[in-house]
């Protein structure tokens, strides 16, 4: 988080710079079955954020070193492509998509039933084609619906979905600029049925009053977005308008 | 199981082939419709996307400002690359970049770079001190064969809708980067003993050899590459060739009436 307080990022009237309500998420769409070669796919675009996942497997766990006896892994590989932000990115694995590809996998893995299939693996690749904040979250969105497309027995999707704090005021689902300079980002993976929580992350400098918003604006958006995702599997697989 | 499928496949192909058939009811010479979408992707400079049956490919330019090299300080560069990521088939695994994508990369690289439609010298700021690099970075979701053609086309899609974003370097005002041709790749693989133009995937793994050819705006040769085991004939070449010609100028409208929109 910048904080620096000298960028303006809400306006007179109270909107946000680009108009949002506080509360207002960008837009989004969600598609599932779009990479043929997969065994499951989606593309969720969000804002000007472009993820797609594709889901490969269940299949034989290798290295055999990553093999459990008692369940399948989840191998989740977070990449962004060097053409997706303003700077070009070198190819290639770095810290950062490490961290979010490990708390990725231990999200997917509190939802699917991994126990259904011992010593494999279920392989999830999140491409990230174009980035305006909030990626790590649409990749969690896109790999739920990819997984679900697979047809892989999952206990609820998780929804993708973080709010923050600019100048003071917390807000839902930072854009670029507010993630930027704002002052806090609280992204989460929430259990759409359940309202449980399994993907968590947290910077920047939030009052536990505070959290409490911005945990509630998530989880008002979170039911938003899964109604966007149960939708793109409907029409995929009920031959709706595809 | 590795060598059964693509065993019990090539018998298939070598039987079809014989009738004059393919696995998908295509042509010997028939390729499969080809979309191409353009300047898709924000944070790209120039993007493009390209689907062709089920094989879907992803390009992106980028700019940066760099100093040139020693021996052409007047010059800007060039750099093409592509990235066969694990997304896009389960063949492919995560790591450092494979021989397979090298090579996909660098032919795709040529035909480009040696049709000469980029000026080398309108990429230079200040001889010496400042010039552009250009990269495009090719990106495959999904291989269901001839990645090749759809990593050309899509390359050079993308950078035909380049903006040279120079306000954001601070070297004056942003100016669509002048691309002079259209170089088109079309490839060819040995199945069931003859050439067929577009493999699909399946014809690719019960297949032999390859054949890419990169053609410019006046018809002239200006990458060529065969890949895997495999020889050819003279003949073969000119029959293939003749093909190649008509499918690229095919390709170029495409390309062409995408830009006009």
């Amino acid at each position: 988080m910048g904080g620096y307080g000298d960028v303006q990022l809400l306006r007179e009237d109270g909107l946000r710079l680009d108009g949002r309500k506080l509360d207002e998420m960008r837009p989004m769409t969600i598609e599932a079955g779009v990479l043929p070669a997969a065994d499951g796919s989606a593309m969720v675009t969000h804002g000007l954020n472009v993820a797609v996942a594709a889901v490969y497997g269940p299949m034989e766990a290798h290295p055999r070193k990553i093999q459990r006896q008692d369940r399948a892994v989840i191998d989740v590989r977070y990449n962004m492509a060097p053409f997706s932000t303003s700077d070009r990115i070198r190819p290639g694995f770095n810290r950062r998509s490490r961290e979010i590809s490990k708390v990725t996998a231990e999200a997917l893995e509190s939802v699917v039933l991994c126990e259904r299939y011992p010593r494999s693996k279920i392989r999830v690749e999140i491409e990230i084609l174009a980035a305006e904040a909030g990626t790590r979250c649409a990749g969690l969105t896109a790999a739920a619906v990819a997984l679900a497309d697979a047809g892989i027995p999952m206990r609820d999707l998780i929804v993708g979905v973080a709010s923050g704090k600019v100048e003071g005021i917390v807000v839902l689902d930072l854009d670029k600029a507010e993630d930027n300079y704002g002052q806090a980002d609280l992204p989460v993976g929430i259990l759409p049925n359940t309202g449980e929580i399994a993907f968590l992350q947290m910077d920047g400098d939030l009052s536990p009053d505070e959290y409490n918003l911005a945990m509630e604006y998530n989880f008002k958006a979170a039911a938003e977005i899964h109604e966007i995702m149960v939708d793109a599997l409907k029409r995929r697989y009920e031959g709706g308008e595809n | 199981m590795v060598e059964l499928v693509p065993t019990l496949l090539r018998q298939e192909l070598s039987r079809l082939a014989e009738d004059d058939l393919r696995l998908d009811g295509r042509g010997q010479w028939e390729g499969r419709e080809v979309t191409l979408e353009t300047d898709c992707l924000y944070n790209a400079e120039g993007s493009a996307k390209v689907v062709m049956g089920d094989t879907i490919v992803y390009a992106g330019v980028k700019f940066e400002l760099r100093t040139p090299w020693p021996d052409r300080p007047a010059q800007g560069s060039l750099m093409c690359g592509a990235e066969l990521r694990p997304v896009a088939h389960r063949k492919y695994e995560p790591g450092p970049p494979s021989p397979q994508s090298i090579e996909l990369g660098r032919v795709v690289d040529r035909g480009i770079r040696e049709s000469g439609c980029i000026d080398m010298e309108s990429l230079c700021i200040v001889p010496g001190e400042k010039v552009w690099g250009v990269m495009i970075d090719i990106h495959v979701l999904s291989d269901g064969g001839n990645i090749f053609d759809a990593c050309g086309l899509a390359a050079i899609a993308a950078l035909r809708t380049a903006v040279v974003p120079a306000e954001r370097f601070d070297v004056g005002e942003d100016y669509t980067l002048k691309v002079k041709g259209t170089p088109i790749m079309a490839s060819f693989t040995r199945v069931g003993g003859r050439y067929v133009y577009d493999p699909s995937e399946e014809e690719e793994l019960g297949g032999d050899e390859r054949i890419h050819i990169t053609l410019g705006d006046e018809g002239h040769l200006h990458s060529l590459q065969k890949g895997l085991r495999g020889v050819f004939t003279p003949a073969e070449f000119a029959e293939i060739f003749g093909v190649a010609h008509l499918r690229c100028v095919e390709l170029r409208k495409l390309v062409a009436n995408q830009e006009g929109n």
